[in-house]
């Protein structure tokens, strides 16, 4: 049995297709960005070595600033706003029983099943000033005038609407998964001593759905960071990179800029971001769930 | 006094529910209303259209002018087959890593879930040379290698879960039996695994299905390109038709919205399963 185990040659051929794809699809594209994030490659032609160059530039890029302070934004705008909404519907979600609750559950979830792409176009539309649903919600209230939502000032806000409302369903699912794994023989005793309904919340509900809180938010913050297909498709990062985010800012240094070697670098910075954070908020959220 | 309390309660409660599910669903009514009319009736004041005549053949051009049967074609064989090999391969290596005994085991599985932490859109500028390089770009395997190697961290994270949770006992009787290794990873503890399995098709699926930053940075001829392009590739064609545009969303996001519908109960446990885990 032991011998069994610990054949070296099984285990080798057991591995192998998992390493490898991690190999060629992971981590050599990383050593890549590390080399060219060393030289001014403009996409064609010669790699000239610049040291680092690239890194010192993106130090004083204002584009790039701007990119981790609207990742910041959406990241307050999913815990401020998004959460506390999602765990109050999943909260109230749980109190009805029979039929509804699954309907009302699926439809949450529906725009998540759908297309970032036609998100992005429908938003779109939703904002235009000429027929836009916004703008004709506006009327319906007897406010006058068109607002250009995609303007530079309101951009960044319309973008973490869209953002928020969009990834609305998911969170409010795994908050409702949360509560639903509360035993509930603690919501009858709590009715039984005359708690209410916000009590029974504050007491109960919050404290044991800490561990899901703490999971929601790391992913929150984590998608923050990496969003790109939204805003790609809906602003661009524009107007004047006013919703700009490191994703698709290196994206568009490499491909429409032609600054291969710039976009490499930006590549490798945010790469030692998203892994920072994700190391930070694992640590941070063990120590507290220990403690 | 109380039921008056719980009445006011219940309505508070419905208004609630109510309200959010309009917010969720009201763009998507107004985008089936709209793709249903013609583009001069768009410029309204009120929320929604009646139209004069409602015209199914914005959604004939959005069929034909944007390839949809082409691009969902792709988009079901590409996704299937990622959904296969993301199993497979975090089966065989959950197994690797769980149960096999050797040194590396632990570092083999800590590197392999690193890749939960890189994102992918950093890989998008070194991938595509590399692909362009070796000759990938505008084939299947663009878009199949990076699909699969960004799901697999966290279906192997799911995999090795579960698989610890098998009783030890199960594998010793078949050893008894004379079973090799890899007879028990695929016809002892595979058919174990089943709900787990349907977790990972189902985030694999949910993570891919709607890819498009990928698939617009490796592909190029149509051969091989997923749903998202029909919207996309449209909004240029038909710039000024809007009626025919909103009929193309509509007509993308109908398959997924459809099968989400009527498996509802099972995506909705297995993303539970898998986010709260992942």
């Amino acid at each position: 049995m032991k011998k069994l185990y610990s054949n070296k040659w099984v285990i080798f051929t057991l591995v192998l297709p998992g390493v490898l794809v991690f190999l060629f699809a992971i981590l050599a594209p990383i050593c890549l960005s590390v080399y060219y994030g060393f030289t001014d490659y403009s996409g064609m032609g010669e790699a000239r070595f610049v040291g680092l160059d690239n890194y010192v530039k993106l130090f004083h890029d204002p584009a790039f600033g701007r990119s981790l302070l609207n990742s910041l934004l959406l990241a307050i705008g999913f815990i401020c706003i998004q959460h506390p909404l999602a765990m109050i519907v999943a909260a109230v979600l749980d109190k009805l029983q029979g039929k509804a609750e699954g309907v009302f559950r699926c439809i949450y979830f529906i725009p998540n099943v759908i297309s970032v792409a036609v998100i992005a176009y429908l938003w779109k539309f939703i904002y235009n000033p000429d027929f836009g649903l916004l703008n004709n919600v506006l009327k319906v209230f007897g406010f006058e005038g068109q607002v250009n939502w995609l303007s530079q000032e309101n951009a960044i806000w319309s973008v973490l609407v869209v953002l928020i409302w969009h990834g609305f369903g998911w969170g409010m699912l795994i908050y409702y998964t949360g509560i639903k794994n509360i035993d509930p023989v603690l919501y009858e005793a709590a009715s039984i001593d005359g708690a209410g309904w916000w009590t029974t919340f504050s007491r109960i509900t919050l404290p044991l759905m800490k561990p899901v809180i703490m999971i929601n938010v790391t992913m929150a913050i984590i998608s923050a960071l990496k969003q790109m297909e939204t805003v790609y498709l809906l602003t661009n990062g524009g107007p004047a990179n006013s919703t700009q985010f490191a994703a698709n800012y290196l994206y568009q240094q490499a491909f429409k800029a032609f600054k291969y070697g710039y976009g490499n670098a930006i590549g490798v910075v945010f790469i030692i971001i998203c892994v920072a954070v994700t190391v930070l908020l694992n640590t941070v959220f063990r120590d507290k769930q220990e403690a | 006094m109380k039921t008056g309390r719980k009445k006011i309660g219940k309505v508070v409660l419905w208004t609630i529910l109510i309200a959010v599910a309009v917010i969720q669903l009201f763009p998507l009514i107004w985008l089936i209303d709209f793709s249903l009319g013609s583009s001069n009736e768009m410029f309204t004041n009120g929320l929604l259209i009646i139209p004069e005549k409602i015209r199914w053949d914005n959604y004939a051009k959005a069929f034909v002018d944007g390839n949809f049967l082409l691009y969902l074609k792709n988009s079901v064989l590409i996704n299937t087959l990622a959904v296969i090999l993301v199993v497979i391969i975090s089966i065989m290596a959950g197994y690797a890593c769980r149960r096999m005994k050797w040194k590396l085991n632990n570092f083999v599985k800590t590197m392999l879930l690193l890749g939960m932490m890189i994102p992918i859109h950093a890989t998008l500028l070194p991938n595509y040379k590399i692909y362009n390089t070796i000759g990938v770009t505008d084939t299947i395997w663009a878009l199949l290698i990076p699909y699969v190697a960004f799901s697999l961290p966290q279906g192997l994270f799911l995999m090795t879960g579960f698989i610890e949770s098998i009783p030890m006992e199960l594998e010793e009787a078949a050893v008894m039996d004379g079973c090799g290794i890899y007879r028990i990873v695929f016809q002892v503890v595979t058919p174990l695994l089943k709900p787990s399995i349907a977790t990972v098709a189902i985030m694999t699926f949910l993570n891919n299905w709607n890819e498009f930053m990928m698939a617009s940075t490796y592909l190029s001829s149509p051969t091989w390109k997923t749903l998202p392009f029909s919207v996309l590739e449209f909004t240029g064609e038909y710039s000024s038709n809007y009626a025919v545009q909103f009929a193309v969303m509509a007509l993308t996001a109908a398959p997924a919205v459809i099968v989400y519908i009527i498996l509802n109960k099972h995506i909705t446990k297995g993303v539970a399963m898998g986010a709260v885990k992942g």
